[in-house]
């Protein structure tokens, strides 16, 4: 058990030892610096496992590899002194997203093989390379035992998106994109180093674990009415929770801060499948359910947590309703799901909410990556109006994609439909006691109809009816290295669900929801970090609709009914040989949903309109009064210079005669100051 | 009759002030040399002066380092003078003035 | 572990002694061979008797030899005295001499300096005639500097003085035939003979109010208060001295000769007068102030505080000194002139001294001074290796040089940085430290806190004009019409650079050891 904790640097560090290899070597190398990666997260999904074993025979480790600063700066509680610090922190949670992001890093790795290498695209060293420090920053996030060095690794997960999306940086709308992802992602990692900064200062710790955590001084300060910084302790928890939200918001891309994901679509279909399914936008939600100890100290933050990812759940459920390129639909259908995590977050739903990120990684990637094995079938096509018929050309392409559809619509017995489920029940009940929640579970469960209905149509549209185009007339042939990752993604999307089957549970009483337990600590794990833990501290009641049993028959069933309400009403629509542009009926509110609300416009007009006019006043500020102020010295010294230099004249007598001089005027300085002459 | 400390100073000051003098007014390398000399032999006056006074013969000793010193500095000198006149065809030290500012 | 031999007490003077056996070496082989020209023995004899020199400071010094206390040094082979305990400051000749921890440390830096200069020598004098002279002038030379750094009394420092400064003149004449040596050698040695007079006469009027020449004996007269009746005497008596002394560092107003002769002078000469000569100055500078005239005692009797002089000339010197290097068009002479800017920065050393306190801005003094000796001199050196290439003197003519030599541009950015005080590199700490003394110094005295701004504002200064140099080499593009023909890559001047580059360097992260070693140096100092 040892063994596995002492290796678990090596997870870490193999992807960034492949990020090395293939910068270096790649050009040399067989598959172009591929196989380094393969076999980096291959190791690193091997460890994980490992790890994850010793978790679940009774292990956590925390341990502090390497001290950068410590200060002996006094924080608001009275530490006397804080440290920043590398360490890895191995619990359940962190266990379970190991293996998560290395299997999902290993399986885009092999997946790319068939994506780039054999669409013979240039540049492939530095895309690999890429993909191992991507890999690389999302692992030292996930291991991170403190705050700071969640921050930092979260920071460089922005920056490795932001290369990834900007791959053919010789488009116009790849560099564009980045772009927008970096700027976007970056505003609300701005507020998330206020967080950082303003939690160090007021508990002298960034640690996530353990008496000396900030959730436990946090905790203790609420217990003690400590008034922090002229603010009650819990509102200061709220204030500082929601700062480092807001990093949350950016990264997993909820309302307002979303708008950068559609776009990044402009990256290879195999980052967007890393980007959505196990890094980039997983870490804002891992991030929450990291603390969620602390965030379960505020109900006013959970409440906002909740309310944000309900309503971004539905939010951008509508606008894949009307989107014809299959990425983009896929975007939205990310954004909606990772609002259902945070919703089942927001209402102290912990379980919910990381089995759901567990099932949403597993089926996300699978459709990301079928879409790049449609994408690859469509000779580069992405249109949706363009394909058709697609299911008997590529069967397993088509049968791994229904069970990722399946998966993502929430449809009995796929694993989506288990843990949004699971999400839905947890937002019910505690919305029956607290009816404000009951607006956050009516957006969540409307916005599965939605997705039913954008799904489907998304499988319909892409592979039944007649082919409409010569692409999809004659497809492109998929390899194994296309069709492994697909199917080991298939399974799992089909079957993960198996993890918690807490209705299951709750009928029948058979103890089966493994998470739940996995997730409590029962089989190794630190006591602060456990659901129970959170469980106390989360300070919602619950309600039932007459029984347990008979509420969660109630939302299992609206929510199964209306998914397949909104499967069905796609099937009607859209499963005919040469289906029509429904959509076009909808009239002006089609107009605004593919105008995604105008969020861009808006965010332009705050940019053009406010930031810009305040821009360029600092600038003119800085161009003349500071620039002046700056020059006008310059000029002055430089003039003072020509004079000074005209000392030297170049004749020694003159020297001797300054010389003289200045000797005599430092002797009467200090003979008068020294009274020598009286 | 012992003759005051006092008038010892003054003389080595007023040779000194003469050297000085000697010194800013020259242009001769060999004068401006010879003033110099002058100033170092001020000091030597008041070393010897000021070791009688004392009555210890520190004072004497190092007069006399200062006298060889001296003429170590003269040999040097003499020699960049030398190289002077070849290079500059006098020994006016305000000629050579190339380097400035 | 050997048990460790000791020597007798005289063999603490090793490392200037061994610089002058090495200059009589070489003075024998050229009497024997005077027209030899035999380059390889005689910069080899140079450079390995300037780094037994350096090797015996160093081993010294970690031997804890001079220092005291418990755990002074390591137990090594040989040692002077008891390593263990330390030996204390050595007192030679009736304290003529003393060997303590800032002597060896100002022996090392005029060893490194002295060692750098020899092996760049090899190339940059390539082809003159004279070359055993030259070997043998600059061991002398760099014997004197040694040796004032254990000079514990007026005659010792005088003497010390003239053997540093003699030869100085002669090598910066040393190219007979070209104009600008002879002129740079004149007007150095005219400076040089007027502030040696000054200097005499100021030790003879110490002597008069003293009666002592041996630092220790002035600094007890002056506390015993026999020396009252002589308060003017004596306080005209420290104001020449200073001048003396601010010849050497080449402080203003003392400064007229450097800008010239460090122009004019071959650069590895140049180069060992900015460095090495400078610090061999402000050595006797601090020991002189620190052991003969103690803040307090002084103070009673000429009724001034003599701080207040080196306040005022740290400021008018760094400002003088930047000012005027700031448009500057030949590259030699803007490093003369921030070598003038530099002795400012050390002054900071004694103008910060406060009577119960100093030792942190003292010792900041000292790592300048050896950070200096590397930076500095490696600037000199590129010099010398652009002349050596025959490019041209100016800034334009630097243009694009990085383009030929990238190893060598890249070593003058770290000079330049350095000098400027940026932070990855030796020159910022101690530069830091000095701004830091300057500013403690201030509560006592308000003054100082307008030495902590000029040494602000002259570092924004410097900066200007040192990056313009590195902007013309990396940045700004060659004349295509010069055709330039570079000759071969001279190994010494390199060897020389590189070696400064990485030390200047190096000394950030061994910057801990150094600046204890510096601090624990000035308090000795200042205590006894």
């Amino acid at each position: 058990m040892e063994t596995a904790f002492e290796l678990a640097p090596a997870i870490v560090l193999l992807p960034l030892a492949a990020f090395v290899v293939a910068l270096l070597f790649g050009n040399y190398m067989p598959k172009k610096g591929a196989l380094a990666g393969i076999v980096a997260t291959a190791g690193s999904l091997l460890l994980s496992l490992y790890v994850m074993a010793a978790v679940a025979t009774g292990g956590q480790h925390q341990e502090t590899y390497f001290t950068w600063a410590a200060g002996d700066a006094v924080s608001e509680t009275g530490v006397p002194t804080i440290e920043f610090t590398f360490g890895t922190l191995l619990d359940p949670l962190s266990a379970l997203m190991l293996v998560i992001v290395s299997l999902i890093a290993f399986l885009v790795h092999v997946f790319s093989l068939g994506y780039m290498n054999d669409e013979g695209e240039t540049g492939l060293p530095r895309y690999y390379a890429e993909l191992g420090l991507f890999t690389f920053s999302m692992l030292a996030f996930v291991i991170a035992d403190n705050l700071l060095m969640a921050f930092m690794f979260f920071e460089l997960v922005g920056l490795c998106s932001y290369l990834l999306i900007g791959f053919w940086f010789r488009t116009e709308s790849a560099p564009s994109a980045a772009k927008k992802a970096f700027l976007v992602t970056r505003f609300g990692d701005y507020f998330f180093l206020l967080g950082v900064v303003a939690i160090g200062a007021t508990f002298g710790t960034l640690a996530f674990q353990g008496d000396g955590s900030f959730v436990a001084a946090a905790g203790e300060a609420i217990d003690n009415g400590e008034t922090l910084f002229g603010f009650g302790a819990e509102t200061w928890v709220t204030i500082t929770g929601l700062l480092v939200l807001g990093g949350v918001i950016g990264k997993s891309a909820q309302f307002p801060l979303h708008t950068w994901l559609p776009d990044a679509m402009e990256g290879p279909t195999t980052v967007s499948a890393l980007i959505h399914a196990a890094t980039m936008v997983a870490a804002g939600v891992y991030l929450v359910a990291r603390m969620f100890g602390y965030y379960a100290l505020s109900p006013t933050a959970l409440g906002i947590i909740a309310f944000v990812g309900g309503f971004t759940a539905l939010f951008a459920a509508t606008m894949g309703v009307v989107k014809d390129d299959i990425k983009q639909v896929l975007a939205y259908s990310t954004i909606s799901q990772y609002g259902y995590m945070m919703l089942g977050l927001g209402v102290g739903g912990y379980v919910a909410g990381v089995f759901h990120l567990m099932n949403h990684a597993f089926f996300k990637a699978l459709l990301f990556l079928g879409a790049g094995a449609v994408i690859v079938l469509m000779h580069h096509e992405q249109d949706m109006w363009k394909m058709g018929g697609l299911k008997d050309k590529a069967p397993i392409v088509y049968y791994t994609f229904l069970a990722g559809a399946l998966a993502l619509a929430g449809i009995v017995p796929f694993s989506g439909f288990w843990s949004k489920d699971e999400i839905l029940f947890d937002a019910i009940i505690v919305g029956l006691n607290e009816p404000i929640f009951l607006a956050a579970y009516a957006m969540g469960l409307l916005a599965v109809f939605f997705t039913g209905f954008y799904t489907f149509r998304m499988v319909f549209l892409t592979f039944h009816g007649e082919p409409r185009s010569d692409a999809a007339r004659d497809p492109h042939p998929v390899s194994w290295n296309i069709k492994f990752p697909l199917l080991t993604l298939g399974v799992l999307a089909l079957v993960a669900g198996i993890a918690n089957l807490a209705p299951v549970y709750k009928l029948t009483g058979l103890e089966i929801t493994y998470l739940e337990f996995w997730l409590d600590g029962q089989y190794g794990g630190y006591a602060d970090l456990t659901y129970s833990a959170y469980g106390d501290t989360v300070p919602f009641g619950t309600d039932y609709i007459g029984s347990e049993t008979i509420t969660l028959l109630i939302a299992a069933g609206l929510g199964l009914g209306l998914a397949v309400g909104g499967a069905v009403f796609a099937m009607v629509l859209y499963n005919v040989p040469e289906p029509e542009p429904h959509t076009e009926n909808l009239g002006s509110a089609r107009t605004v949903l593919r105008s995604n609300y105008y969020q861009d416009e808006y965010q332009v007009w705050l940019a053009e309109n406010l930031t810009l006019p305040l821009a360029r006043a600092a600038d003119r500020f800085d161009q003349t009064v500071i620039d002046g102020v700056v020059n006008g010295v310059s000029s002055v010294s430089l003039f003072g210079s020509g004079r000074m230099k005209r000392l030297q004249t170049g004749v020694v007598t003159n020297y001797a005669a300054l010389l003289i001089v200045g000797f005599i005027v430092l002797l009467v300085v200090l003979g008068v100051l020294g009274g020598w002459f009286v | 009759m012992t003759v005051g400390i006092e008038y010892y100073v003054l003389l080595s000051l007023a040779l000194f002030c003469i050297g000085l003098f000697g010194v800013l007014t020259r242009r001769n390398a060999l004068m401006f040399l010879m003033s110099v000399e002058l100033m170092l032999n001020a000091a030597n006056i008041n070393l010897i002066a000021f070791a009688f006074y004392h009555g210890n013969l520190t004072g004497q000793v190092f007069a006399l380092f200062t006298m060889a010193l001296a003429a170590a500095e003269v040999a040097v000198g003499l020699g960049i003078i030398l190289v002077l006149y070849r290079n500059f065809r006098d020994v006016d030290v305000t000629v050579p003035s190339e380097m400035r500012w | 572990m050997i048990d460790a031999f000791t020597l007798p007490e005289w063999a603490a003077l090793a490392p200037p002694l061994l610089l002058a056996l090495t200059a009589l070496v070489l003075f024998a082989y050229d009497s024997i061979n005077p027209r030899s020209t035999n380059r390889p023995v005689l910069a080899g004899v140079a450079v390995v008797g300037a780094l037994a020199s350096l090797v015996t400071a160093v081993w010294f010094t970690l031997a804890g030899t001079g220092a005291d206390g418990p755990d002074a040094g390591y137990d090594l082979w040989f040692v002077v005295g008891d390593s263990v305990t330390g030996t204390g400051a050595i007192d030679l000749f009736g304290g003529q001499l003393v060997v303590d921890q800032m002597a060896l440390f100002f022996m090392i830096v005029v060893a490194v300096v002295t060692a750098l200069v020899a092996v760049a020598s090899y190339d940059y004098m390539a082809g003159h005639a004279y070359q055993a002279e030259y070997y043998s002038l600059l061991l002398l030379a760099a014997t004197g500097m040694s040796t004032m750094a254990a000079a514990n009394s007026l005659v010792t420092i005088f003497i010390a003085l003239e053997l540093a400064s003699l030869p100085s003149y002669a090598l910066v004449a040393i190219l007979k035939d070209n104009r600008g040596s002879v002129e740079a050698g004149l007007k150095y040695f005219l400076i040089g003979a007027l502030s040696s007079a000054i200097f005499v006469y100021g030790i003879s009027l110490v002597y008069g109010a003293t009666g002592h020449l041996q630092l220790e004996a002035i600094a007890e007269m002056i506390a015993t208060g026999e020396a009252d009746a002589y308060s003017g005497l004596l306080g005209l008596g420290i104001v020449m001295l200073i001048g003396g002394f601010a010849f050497k560092t080449a402080s203003v107003p003392f400064h007229f000769w450097a800008p010239e002769a460090y122009e004019g002078a071959p650069a590895p000469i140049a180069a060992f007068l900015s460095s090495a000569s400078k610090a061999a100055g402000f050595v006797i500078l601090f020991r002189v102030f620190t052991t003969a005239f103690p803040l307090e005692t002084t103070t009673a009797v000429i009724g001034l505080d003599w701080t207040i002089a080196f306040i005022i000339l740290a400021i008018v010197t760094m400002t003088v000194g930047n000012f005027a290097a700031a448009t500057q068009q030949n590259v030699k002479r803007m490093l003369a002139y921030s070598s003038v800017g530099h002795a400012g920065y050390a002054l900071i050393g004694l103008a910060a001294l406060t009577v119960d306190g100093g030792e942190l801005v003292l010792g900041a003094a000292m790592m300048h001074l050896l950070v200096y000796g590397f930076m500095n001199t490696g600037a000199f050196l590129f010099v010398g290796l652009a002349e050596y290439w025959g490019v041209g003197r100016t800034f334009d003519a630097y243009n694009g040089l990085a383009a030929r030599a990238p190893v060598a541009c890249a070593a003058l950015a770290v000079f330049m940085f350095s000098l400027a005080g940026i932070p990855p590199f030796g020159g910022f700490w101690s530069k830091y430290f000095l701004f830091t003394g300057a500013l403690e110094a201030a509560s006592a005295n308000s003054a100082l806190l307008l030495v902590a701004a000029a040494l602000v504002v002259n570092s924004a200064l410097s900066l200007y004009y040192y990056s313009r140099l590195v902007k013309a080499v990396w940045i700004n593009d060659a004349d295509p019409s010069l055709d330039r023909d570079f000759g071969g890559t001279p190994t010494g001047l390199y060897a020389a650079i590189l070696f400064a580059a990485v030390m200047t360097v190096v000394l950030l992260p061994a910057f801990g050891p150094v600046a204890d070693l510096a601090i624990d140096a000035a308090s000795a100092v200042l205590v006894s």
